[in-house]
């Protein structure tokens, strides 16, 4: 590496050793797998932490804990807690989901939930008591007044969101154990996503190319977070 | 009477706020509300917005029993009547949607998508918005603040919102929690006119108020709450000149200091 | 029937015209041997695991790409490492293995996992150093003798410690030497076998590496083979045989043993054989058919209570 990382990179980048059939198919995995897995978490995220934020119930104070553990997992951790449900001798074992973007999806869910659930009830919780009243007062129902909630929070919960995609986009631990870093012979990904190409990369030495696929996969993120802060944060205060 | 409480009573674990509540507000009237602070002002406008269930007796709006009846007719019930709180607690939205939201959650649900979708592809055009919300602007002078944020509002205009946005849905009857406490002369003067405005359009009104001044004002009768009761009820003149309730005689003269 | 090849014929489509001449040479090798029979296998998923060096050096997508041209299948290969890709196979979510640990292998048949076992190619391991060569073992004829050398001096060493095949094969020659490693010399990475070249590289050590993998980064480092494998007139103990596995169907009712035993009989045919000896990464041939061999074996291993009808 006598010329410096960054000449290096910058002289990879101009003979771009990657066939771009493959690059764009472990980048459609990539995305399809973290896209779908974050939009499962929030789905289930922000109604349960509008659920813990405005009901009382037993033991409600050890769920939030657990949820912020569950912000902790290792992935590989939850990789094989996932392979052992889906393996053949596990419990949806006949489903027969090893080694599929499905049981990916299903890992990437476990990893972004936690984070998703954590940032949203504060989220949630912050928001104004008085507006929540206002809401019920001008005739909202109990679902108008979790909507009111969530729009309050959008800012609070587009973060969420963008950290479930975080994690979920830049994990390798157990999308590498279920799914198996799978590519066809026709060189399109089955399984592959960016952060398991990277790792396939660097098990054979080939540090930069896999920095080059780091490259990807940042602006990957830089760009799903400024469509989030775009089209999902909505309009700049004035 | 429009909207009235039969006998209601209220307390927050064990301390009794309301004993034996009865009141009631006609339409096209004004209703003061006075007494000290803490007296309960508040905790009887809650039960007569129908968002609190009494732990004794009724609260009737146009003669039905609101906790008798079922969950929806309740809600019908609910949306007749305004609140507007001590706060403005506006959304975090432009004026126009904080005034539009009374009528917006009265729609069907697949208008509300539709109006949802067409407000992301592009900002809702001055025509699209409800002619009720522009009127309900109009009568607390903001008729021309549309589009703006409502982070971007002083605190008078922002109260005027609040009232506006109760004010859309043009409601039977209309709660106004200490309208213009922390409010400059200006805004306090654009509240009581619109007060005014909406009983003659024969809404019926009810003002929580400590300021006495501004219940002979605004109001047709006065009911002072001292203790955990109703001391008095009756034409707002006559209250004032010549009370009939001892205590009553010592807390509009001052003597009777809470 | 018709209908296989229907899917066949989208599948060749697919392919497009890049091989086609790859796919002449496969048709007529169907035509001469079956007159248009095609196996019921169409359209049917092969999952295989294996180990690092058969799917990073390559050789498997070039196996694989011929194999589901052929049979108008797909093949998604796993590469995990032995002992991770015989665990897998263990729990019945591969139909094939390809592994390189014989002392792992022959305990996964015996425990029933496995059945037809067929020896399918070799390559061998040597012993990478630094240009200083501090053990002084460079030319040694015996691989235990070097690795003894190694310890004595505390000559920095760099392992794979990830229960791969290398990391068995280094522990028997560890075995062998009568040394018991460890200390600060002797380093377990956890890694892969490129990650282990570019480490030993940079810190100047010793390491035990697969040939191929070797070849194929040699340009990159500054490490030079110290003791050869067989290939290169070495001693037998750095032999690194591969063998392929069928995962037993009696034991694994879900497992597409048809489609394994298919792609064990293709890759150890004459024509599969061929491919392995042929496939070259710069210039260099990386493995050395073994399947084929002129003094048949009757011997196979049938486990209890499996019938050939009846399991799928
Ligand atoms: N949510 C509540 N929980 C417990 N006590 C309350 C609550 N709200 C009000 N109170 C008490 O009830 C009494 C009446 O309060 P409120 O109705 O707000 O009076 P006012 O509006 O006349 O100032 C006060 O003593 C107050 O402390
Ligand atoms: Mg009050």
């Amino acid at each position: 590496m006598s010329p410096g990382p960054v000449a290096a990179l910058g002289a990879l980048l101009l003979q771009f050793p990657f066939d771009p059939v493959y690059l764009r198919s472990i980048v459609r995995v990539s995305l399809y797998v973290s896209c779908v897995a974050v939009a499962l978490s929030t789905a289930v995220s922000v109604p349960f932490a509008l659920l813990v934020a405005f009901t009382d119930f037993p033991g409600k104070r050890l769920l939030t804990s657990v949820v912020n553990t569950g912000m902790g997992f290792p992935s590989v951790v939850v990789g094989l807690v996932v392979l052992f449900a889906v393996s053949n001798q596990g419990p949806l074992g006949p489903l027969d989901l090893v080694f599929t973007t499905e049981a990916m999806i299903v890992s990437q869910f476990v990893l972004a939930a936690p984070p998703i659930t954590a940032i949203s009830l504060a989220a949630v919780s912050a928001v104004d008591d008085g507006v929540r009243d206002a809401a019920r007062a001008l005739g909202g129902t109990r679902l108008d007044v979790a909507l009111v909630t969530v729009t309050e929070a959008r800012y609070g919960i587009a973060t969420a969101v963008l950290a479930g995609f975080g994690r979920a986009i830049s994990e390798v631990g157990s999308v590498l154990i279920v799914g198996g870093n799978i590519v066809g012979s026709d060189g399109v990904s089955r399984t592959r996503t960016l952060t398991t190409a990277i790792q396939l990369e660097a098990r054979q030495g080939r540090y930069e190319t896999a920095l080059l696929l780091g490259a990807v996969l940042v602006c990957l993120v830089l760009l799903v977070n400024a469509a989030v802060v775009r089209f999902g944060g909505g309009r700049v205060r004035r | 009477m429009i909207l009235r409480t039969r006998g209601v009573s209220l307390a927050y674990g064990s301390e009794s706020v309301l004993r034996d509540v009865s009141v009631g507000v006609d339409r096209g009237e004004v209703l003061a509300v006075i007494g000290p602070s803490g007296v309960g002002k508040t905790t009887l406008l809650g039960l007569l917005s129908l968002a609190v269930a009494p732990d004794r007796g009724t609260v009737e709006l146009d003669g039905t029993d609101a906790w008798a009846a079922g969950e929806s007719e309740r809600l019908a019930l609910r949306r007749r009547v305004g609140m507007v709180f001590q706060e403005a607690s506006l959304f975090d939205a432009s004026v126009a949607r904080n005034v539009s939201y009374g009528l917006r959650v009265r729609r069907s649900w697949p208008e509300r998508v539709r109006d949802g979708l067409r407000s992301l592809v592009g900002s809702p055009d001055a025509e699209a918005v409800d002619s009720a919300v522009r009127e309900a602007l109009d009568v607390v002078g903001l008729g021309d603040s549309l589009d703006r944020h409502a982070g971007s509002l002083s605190g008078g205009e922002a109260r005027r919102v609040s009232f506006a946005r109760a004010l859309a849905y043009d409601p039977d009857v209309f709660l106004l929690d200490e309208p213009t406490s922390d409010l400059d002369p200006r805004n306090t003067a654009v509240v009581e006119d619109a007060v005014r405005r909406a009983s003659q359009r024969g809404i019926g009104v009810v003002v929580a108020s400590h300021d006495m001044h501004q219940a002979e004002r605004v109001a047709d009768r006065v009911a002072v709450m001292l203790d955990d009761g109703i001391a008095e009820v009756g034409p707002t003149e006559r209250v004032f000149a010549d009370p009939d309730d001892e205590r009553t005689r010592k807390f509009v003269s001052g003597e009777l200091v809470y | 029937m018709s209908k296989h090849r229907a899917t066949r014929r989208r599948f060749v489509a697919a392919l497009g015209a890049a091989t086609a001449g790859g796919l002449a040479g496969c048709s007529a090798v169907t035509g001469a041997s079956g007159g248009g029979d095609r196996p019921g296998v169409v359209g049917e998923t092969l999952t295989l695991t294996t180990t690092t060096s058969t799917y990073d050096t390559g050789l498997l997508a070039e196996l694989n790409a011929h194999f589901e041209e052929r049979y108008g299948v797909t093949v998604e290969a796993v590469a995990q490492g032995t002992g991770a890709a015989l665990e897998t196979a263990r729990n019945g979510d591969a139909d094939v293995v390809m592994v390189h640990a014989r002392s792992l292998e022959d305990e996964f048949t015996r425990q029933g996992y496995g059945v037809n076992r067929r020896d399918l190619m070799f390559n061998d391991f040597v012993v990478v150093g630094p240009a200083s060569d501090p053990a002084g073992i460079d030319g040694m004829a015996s691989a235990t003798e070097a690795f003894a050398a190694i310890a004595e001096a505390g000559a920095p060493f760099v392992s794979r410690g990830d229960d791969s095949g290398t990391h068995t094969k280094e522990l028997a020659v560890w075995d062998g030497a009568g040394v018991d490693p460890g200390g600060g010399w002797y380093q377990e990475t956890g890694q892969g076998m490129g990650e282990v070249l570019n480490i030993a590289d940079e810190q100047g050590a010793y390491a035990l590496s697969d040939r191929g993998t070797f070849l194929s980064q040699r340009s990159e480092i500054d490490l030079t083979v110290r003791v050869q494998g067989p290939i290169e007139g070495g001693p037998d103990l750095l032999a690194n045989p591969y063998g392929i596995i069928a995962v037993n169907p009696a034991v694994h009712g879900n497992v597409n043993y048809d489609l394994a035993m298919a792609y064990i009989g293709y890759v150890t045919s004459p024509d599969g054989q061929e491919r392995i000896a042929n496939y070259e990464s710069d210039g260099e041939q990386l493995f050395f058919p073994r399947a084929l061999s002129e003094d048949p074996n009757f011997r196979q291993y049938v486990p209890a209570g499996w019938s050939a009808n009846g399991t799928r």
